[in-house]
């Protein structure tokens, strides 16, 4: 490799976050040494990296019959598939009433403006009555997700729909095309980069909701590990392991929507006209 | 015909949507919404019942909402200052800057959920007072969620500037200080209502969990909680509605304050 090539490398992007993230874990090795220097146990408040990769890798069981990985592991699993199955369930409904409020005016007029409040709402605050009502924590986890994937997703992609050029619209009537051609030929391959607009957005979101109901009730899931491991009912490194994998799962969730996009919708950006609306990507 | 036409679509933009909502309202009222949702009215009471338990426990929850509304703003405005001085960073030293932006935008995937008992833990030793310390840690959180989308707008406001602008400052050899302050500042106000309106719905999201996790036991998300564990759910409900509002009333004021401000630009 000659010069060129490494200063071409210590420019890229990547080299760039490289150090980020090399920064990041110096300030956080710092704040560890000092907080074990004053705290009696430094490891609830800040404990070292290498400490809480070490209890990954340990094979001492913390409950009797699991070690801390396969707790947090096996936990995951049920939190992410409820997450799952809502975000479908969400992305589904409102990607239907994106498709029908484009259809008939009356059905935007009328649900619009409640869209628009559902943003402000803080529906999370709402998860405790959602399982009191659902009676059924597997429930009230699908719902939630639901409901926080369903309205970005909705209004990212009725403003697809809405984007679509008039001349297109008016080509596509010049050939004679039937309604059901104009939405599979036209509206529906123009709304998908809005509607990931809307995916990635809510993504994250599905998860967050997923982990909060968890600690409304015991019954699994990594949200009611955190709370047992913040009680100290097992070691806090399991709380401490539950830290990142819920930020790797939120992180890798929005990554997977940008990867599902690049291959349902391969044009390059240029060709999409703008993305999404603005103020809901941020 | 023309105008009858038009008049009808101004009408009904405002009849359907109220139409709707009293629809709804009805539903609920009578029943019938209990009977789709399979709900009973005792964890869905009737609206009738929350309004009188709102007016019922006026001054109690008027405490509550002020301690959230504390955190919440409180919040914000650390955040979103801490967010424009990042964003004004990254600006000046762009290439840096950018990769550290998007790495803070890869912590915003992270759960509000994961960082509350993180900083609860952290601010243990602020104050003896339980009301204080906890106060600080859920306003450490609110602040953490709200810098990140102020971050990214602030630099994007401060970057994205209209074609040829630039170069005209630089013809009327202007300094990097004059550009800063006639150019790229004002370029950036309407980012940071763009910022806003992500941020002041999430800032009362992340306050109501927040308080879920704090030590001291006040809020309206934490009496939303308490009120559940203890089965009287007639009262979580008006706690809803109050969150409810909350978050409403401070989107509206926001999107008054952006029209005052913002008067006279697009």
């Amino acid at each position: 490799m000659n010069r060129l090539n490494w200063r071409k490398f210590f420019s890229s992007p990547k080299w760039v976050t490289v150090v980020w993230v090399l920064g990041l874990i110096v300030v956080w090795e710092i704040g560890a040494t000092i907080v074990a220097g004053v705290k009696r146990t430094p490891e609830n408040v800040l404990p070292h990296l290498y400490q809480i990769i070490g209890s990954v890798f340990s094979t001492q069981k913390v409950n009797g019959t699991q070690t801390a990985t396969q707790i947090v592991l096996s936990n995951a699993w049920v939190t992410l598939e409820r997450a799952g199955i809502g975000f479908v369930l969400g992305a589904a409904v409102g990607f239907l009433l994106a498709l029908l409020m484009s259809r008939f005016t009356a059905v935007e007029k009328m649900v619009f403006p409640y869209l628009m409040m559902i943003q402000m709402i803080p529906i999370l605050g709402m998860a405790p009555i959602v399982l009191a009502i659902t009676k059924d924590i597997d429930k009230s986890r699908i719902v939630i997700a639901a409901i926080l994937t369903f309205y970005p997703v909705a209004t990212n992609t009725l403003s697809g729909f809405k984007a679509v050029e008039r001349e297109k619209r008016e080509l596509m009537y010049s050939l004679a095309a039937s309604r059901w051609d104009i939405y599979r030929k036209l509206l529906i391959p123009y709304c998908i980069p809005y509607l990931f607009t809307g995916l990635k957005i809510a993504a994250p979101m599905a998860i967050t909701a997923s982990i909060l109901v968890d600690t409304l009730q015991g019954g699994g899931g990594l949200g009611c590990m955190m709370s047992q491991s913040l009680k100290h009912a097992m070691t806090i490194y399991v709380f401490w392991q539950i830290v990142f994998l819920s930020a790797i799962i939120g992180i890798l969730s929005y990554q997977l929507m940008v990867w599902l996009e690049k291959l349902l919708s391969p044009y390059p950006k240029e060709l999409r006209g703008n993305q999404g609306k603005k103020e809901l990507t941020a | 015909m023309k105008t009858a036409k038009i008049l009808w679509e101004r009408i009904s933009s405002f009849v359907y949507p109220v139409a709707f909502g009293a629809l709804m309202l009805i539903l609920w009222e009578t029943g019938i919404l209990h009977q789709i949702l399979g709900a009973d009215t005792f964890t869905l009471p009737m609206p009738g019942r929350i309004a009188t338990i709102i007016e019922e426990n006026f001054p109690a929850i008027m405490t509550n909402v002020w301690a959230t509304l504390i955190v919440a703003l409180g919040g914000l405005t650390l955040g979103s200052l801490l967010g424009y001085l990042l964003g004004m960073a990254a600006a000046i030293f762009t290439k840096w800057g950018k990769g550290g932006l998007t790495l803070a935008s890869a912590f915003n995937a992270i759960p509000i959920i994961a960082i509350a008992p993180i900083l609860n833990n952290l601010t243990k030793d602020v104050s003896p007072d339980a009301n204080i310390r906890s106060m600080v840690a859920k306003i450490l959180v609110v602040t953490i969620t709200s810098t990140v989308s102020m971050s990214v707008n602030a630099y994007r406001g401060l970057t994205e500037l209209k074609p040829f602008s630039l170069d005209l400052m630089r013809s009327y050899a202007a300094t990097e200080r004059q550009i800063f302050v006639k150019l790229r500042l004002p370029n950036s106000v309407p980012f940071i209502f763009t910022a806003l309106r992500v941020s002041v719905p999430g800032c009362v999201i992340s306050a109501l969990v927040s308080e879920y996790f704090a030590e001291y036991i006040v809020g309206v998300g934490r009496q939303i909680r308490e009120n559940i564990v203890l089965a009287q759910y007639a009262t979580a409900w008006a706690y809803i509605t109050v969150a409810c509002a909350m978050g409403i009333a401070l989107y509206i004021s926001l999107l008054v304050f952006e029209r005052i401000l913002l008067k006279g630009r697009k």
